[in-house]
């Protein structure tokens, strides 16, 4: 597990993405934030993990998903 | 029991630009700061904004009210041209194209517009048309009703309008008031926010909820709402569902509150600054409490036995939040974390918690505020308290105000624009019974604390 899931291609951050899947995120709060850091959604565990968390489930590799 | 949220504005972000201009909190400073500034320059140099910073007087009739609006309309374009210049720039930096912000931003600034002047009719607090609550009404009505247009979502970011208006609202407390109240705003915010967080997480747990899934219920009750809920959620890895779940529960009650909070201090004739600290200690988000302290605060002076100062309800409530409660998300988040990685069952996914997350997560804005206040400071410093009261107030202090009190119904206008009850995801019975007993509880010891506890401290705040 050494590569985080920051470069997962199964690993989504971008604030629009993020804000497209939590309905009510842009009413009371947004996902510019800064509380938000550089958090993101796994569709392999559909969990929302940090950028710097890690699984054997790791797929391919992109430096561009998420800022 | 249904409940839950709205389609965002789908945005894509310019790669050229750098984290810092594409974080809302560092957005909201450099646009609070840059009319902050500009304001104590223009001030500096014997002049003032005050031109810019137009705003409706009292009317009794419309024909009052048209002249005004007539007689300012060009001072109301150059406000709009102002805010949707560093609106529309921040909305840049976050991959809104300025075509699709300006159009949208024009029909915000005009409804705003007139919610501002209605609050303003000499007849309003009679019939309890408080700016904040009118747009939040006017908002929740259109979208629920025949729904905002999309073409209006991308200025819809009451964040970032109510984070600049925050960082404003610095200019006008100084820093010895925050140093004064800071740590008793603290004390109070720590036990509520222990305590709710306390009821929600062990409740959830004996119901069955998932820890994950209580610990980002309880957050979002205890802390700071939705931001409270997305980032503990992310700290500890919970389940997406989770996460919508405890956001609709908190977009949920957290409306509710905008109406409750200031209809029960009304009856019970709360004075401003009481009022303040007790929607500070219990609502659950800084735009949602701005938009109920903002509006009580609106009742002093226009309903008999309120006393205080207008302000002081909103002063009240943000130090009571944004220095009691928010900037402790941080803390929260590395704490929880360290007890899922190392108590809680494991997920599949390796996750290591920092202490840099504490600064990570801080909601930067409030260094903003912060600065606004130093500012603020540094120039009553050079003045004799007369000559603060004659010169500095009217000619940079008000001035800000205005700008912020426009800033603040941006923000309360788009709440309501963006809530779509439709929408709201289904939570269930249980995390419902969870979070709801949390409410009760945060409601109940906010008012004690508030009333009775720390009752003559904030009762100073308005006077």
């Amino acid at each position: 597990m050494s590569e985080s899931c920051r470069s997962c291609i199964r690993f989504e951050a971008s604030p629009a993405a993020i804000e497209a899947a939590f309905a009510g995120l842009a009413t009371l709060s947004s996902a510019h934030a800064a509380v938000r850091l550089t958090d993101g959604l796994c569709s392999v565990h559909d969990r929302y993990v940090r950028a710097s968390s890690a699984c054997a489930s790791h797929t391919g590799s992109t430096s561009t998903r998420q800022s | 029991m249904e409940i839950a949220a709205q389609s965002p504005v789908r945005a894509t972000r310019p790669r050229a630009l750098g984290g810092f201009l594409r974080n809302e909190d560092w957005l909201a400073v450099l646009i609070g700061l840059g009319l902050v500034g500009t304001a104590a320059a223009a001030y500096a140099g014997g002049g003032s904004i005050t031109w810019l910073a137009v705003s409706p007087h009292k009317w009794s009739h419309l024909g009052g009210l048209g002249s005004q609006l007539v007689s300012g309309a060009a001072r109301y374009a150059a406000l709009f041209a102002m805010w949707a210049l560093l609106f529309g720039a921040a909305g840049r930096a976050l991959g809104i194209p300025v075509t699709r912000f300006v159009p949208a931003f024009l029909v915000v600034f005009l409804l705003t517009s007139v919610v501002y002047s209605l609050g303003l009719w000499d007849q309003a607090a009679h019939y309890n048309l408080e700016p904040p609550l009118v747009a939040l009404a006017l908002g929740l009505l259109l979208s629920n009703t025949r729904g905002a247009p999309r073409w209006l979502e991308p200025a819809l970011r009451v964040e970032l309008y109510v984070k600049s208006g925050i960082v404003l609202l610095g200019a006008a407390l100084p820093l010895t008031l925050l140093l004064w109240a800071g740590p008793v705003a603290m004390l109070q915010a720590g036990i509520v926010s222990l305590a709710t967080f306390a009821v929600i997480y062990v409740t959830g747990v004996r119901l069955g909820l998932d820890r994950r899934f209580a610990a980002t219920l309880g957050t979002g009750g205890a802390v700071c709402g939705v931001s409270g809920a997305i980032a503990i959620g992310g700290s500890v890895g919970a389940k997406r569902q989770h996460i919508s779940v405890a956001i609709s529960l908190v977009v949920a009650w957290a409306i509710v509150m905008i109406f409750l909070l200031p209809l029960v201090s009304r009856a019970f004739r709360l004075p401003t600054g009481i009022a303040g600290a007790w929607i500070g200690t219990s609502e659950f988000a800084d735009a949602a409490g701005l938009a109920a302290a903002q509006a009580y605060g609106g009742y002093a002076g226009n309903v008999p036995g309120i006393a205080g100062h207008a302000d002081a309800a909103v002063t009240a409530f943000t130090l009571m939040k944004v220095v009691g409660r928010d900037v402790w998300i941080g803390v929260w988040a590395f704490a929880l974390s360290i007890v899922a990685t190392t108590r809680w069952e494991r997920t599949g996914i390796e996750t290591r918690a920092g202490v840099g997350e504490i600064w990570g997560r801080f909601p930067k804005f409030v260094l903003g505020f912060l600065a606004a206040s130093l500012l603020l400071t540094g120039f009553a410093h050079g003045h004799a308290y007369a000559d603060f009261k004659v010169s500095v107030v009217p000619n940079l202090v008000a001035p800000l105000q205005v700008l912020r009190t426009w800033a603040f119904t941006f923000a309360f206008l788009s709440i309501g624009l963006t809530t779509r009850i439709r929408d709201f995801a289904s939570v269930g019975t249980r995390p419902f019974i969870a979070f709801t007993l949390g409410v009760a509880v945060n409601v109940l010891l906010g008012f004690v604390l508030s009333t009775r506890v720390f009752a003559g401290f904030w009762i100073g705040i308005g006077q």
